[in-house]
């Protein structure tokens, strides 16, 4: 007898909260890599996370002998230690990407080009990586392909307390952010300290990368970034709305993406980007509005 | 000399990577004071308003802003219609220099948007889409934004480039009014010289590394103009 709808809610509860935790940040990070033409960082960024992760998986014979700490049965149990040593090669792969992607984007030369031949390297570098290391790349695999069920709760809060972080240094600066992202040099004119406002935006990124790369895999991070926001962005008349819209079609594929899922035994996080996809469908038919 | 300056410059060389584009510009800009600056493409025009305005620093001698309240309106070009951004929203920005947090934004601002949108016969459209309005329009609204800082200067950017001449003739009559009327000091960079031979009283001329103050009207005119373009920084 198949479960029913309320016992398997029950049973994957963190990861169906930590996928709605998503849909909800995730989009409004995206919409800031939209309107700022860096969309391609939310599929280069993740890919490069994954790497780290897998990477940090082939050291881990040589860190556990030189550190202690971790073994590879620990890290396959995801204690916390382990949880700790996975999500630090996720954010050292992101932050390392990311800071190379925008040193190199101030110097001549096509920017999506540069973005293009990173995520092709990451993508690269981590199935090299997975044959280096078995068990890191058959995590990756599972991440790869939205498989998501297995969040459990100590995933889950952390995931929440770093987005909760990453949502309300959104909301206090969006009036920088904006301005920044928008005209740059008015923003100087106006006394705002601009490289800072970038640098803290990049951080966020960083951030809402790694940890939904660690515990939610790529996939649904790519759809999340990327999707909720370009369908947005043809119903949104203003920027608030924007955000609004935005967040709403996060949430909305979520809950979409979780009932195909159950419905059609799907992968939760493929699903969820599915639903998000199936978001882009009307906008060919609809006049964007401002 | 200007009893009370809003930007002074002294001796001033601007560039970029330890070369000069520019060098040796003496000037002070005054209250109520309209200049124009202008040359040949390439002569540093731009890199002269960034100066001022601070987006590039001196390599040598000084640039003293003397006031904060300073209004930029860049070329609208350089804005990416990618943001939905509505009219009212554009305008508000001129406020974020002194806003932060999430608070909404106060009474008094938004009161203080819809008299700058209306002093550029922008305010029927303060809820339409930034994008969708026509050049002149856009930059109009523009002006309304650097209002907002409530500037004793302003600085625009090729205010005129790719309007038509209904859109220009609007743009300066808007810019003759608030320097007129309210004393503001105008400062625009433009490559073309007949609008700067109408609207402006002084003009700063650049090129070849250097700059030169005059009249408009009288540096302006078609023989003095052979002059300017072939060696007039020779003597």
């Amino acid at each position: 007898m198949d479960p029913s709808w309320a016992d398997r809610i029950d049973l994957f509860r963190w990861a169906i909260l930590a996928a709605l935790v998503a849909g909800m940040v995730c989009p409004l990070i995206g919409t800031f890599l939209l309107v700022r033409r860096t969309s391609f960082y939310g599929i280069t960024l993740p890919q490069f996370a994954a790497a780290g992760v897998v990477f940090g998986f082939v050291v881990l014979p040589w860190w556990s002998s030189t550190f202690g700490g971790v073994d590879a049965m620990q890290a396959l149990d995801t204690p916390h230690a382990a949880m700790n040593y996975k999500l630090a090669w996720a954010a050292l792969f992101t932050f390392g990407s990311l800071i190379a992607l925008v040193l190199t984007g101030r110097r001549a030369g096509s920017e999506i080009a540069r973005v293009a031949a990173a995520f092709a390297i990451a993508n690269a570098a981590t199935y090299l990586f997975g044959r280096m290391s078995p068990v890191g790349k058959s995590m990756v695999d599972e991440l790869l392909a939205g498989e998501i069920l297995g969040v459990g709760r100590h995933e889950f809060e952390t995931l929440s307390v770093l987005y909760a972080i990453v949502f309300a240094t959104i909301l206090f600066f969006h009036r920088d952010f904006l301005v920044v992202s928008y005209d740059r040099e008015s923003a100087v004119v106006l006394g705002k300290p601009v490289l800072a406002f970038e640098i803290v935006l990049n951080v966020l990124t960083g951030i809402t990368v790694a940890v939904g790369t660690m515990f939610l895999g790529p996939t649904l991070l790519f759809g999340m970034l990327i999707l909720p926001p370009l369908a947005a962005r043809r119903w949104a008349a203003s920027t608030l709305s924007f955000h609004v819209i935005a967040v709403a079609l996060g949430i909305a594929a979520v809950v979409g993406g979780i009932f195909a899922s159950f419905e059609f035994d799907l992968p939760l996080g493929a699903a969820i980007v599915g639903v998000a996809a199936l978001e882009l469908v009307p906008g060919p038919f609809v006049r964007t509005r401002a | 000399m200007d009893a009370n300056p809003v930007v002074r410059l002294a001796n001033a060389a601007f560039g970029y990577d330890g070369r000069r584009v520019v060098s040796g510009v003496d000037l002070e800009v005054g209250p109520g004071a309209f200049f124009g600056i202008v040359g040949p493409n390439g002569a540093g025009k731009t890199t002269l308003f960034r100066g001022i305005l601070g987006l590039v620093e001196p390599l040598e001698g000084r640039v003293e802003r003397l006031t904060e309240a300073i209004g930029y309106v860049p070329q609208r070009e350089t804005l990416d219609p990618i943001f939905p951004l509505r009219v009212d929203e554009v305008v508000f920005m001129g406020a974020y220099g002194r806003l932060s947090g999430w608070r909404g934004l106060p009474r008094a601002e938004r009161d203080l948007a819809r008299a700058c949108l209306e002093r550029v016969a922008m305010a029927d459209h303060a809820r339409a889409s930034f994008s969708s309005l026509s050049g002149g329009q856009r930059q109009r609204v523009l002006i309304a934004r650097a209002l907002m800082a409530r500037p004793k200067l302003l600085l625009l950017d090729e205010p005129t480039s790719g309007v038509d001449r209904a859109a220009e003739a609007r743009i300066l009559e808007v810019l003759e009014d608030l320097n007129r009327r309210d004393g503001i000091a105008v400062l625009l960079v433009s490559h073309q010289l007949a609008l700067v031979r109408k609207a402006v009283a002084e003009i700063l001329w650049v090129a070849d590394g250097r700059v030169v103050r005059g009249s408009a009207v009288e540096m302006l005119r078609p023989e003095n103009l052979d002059a300017l373009f072939s060696s007039s920084f020779e003597a």
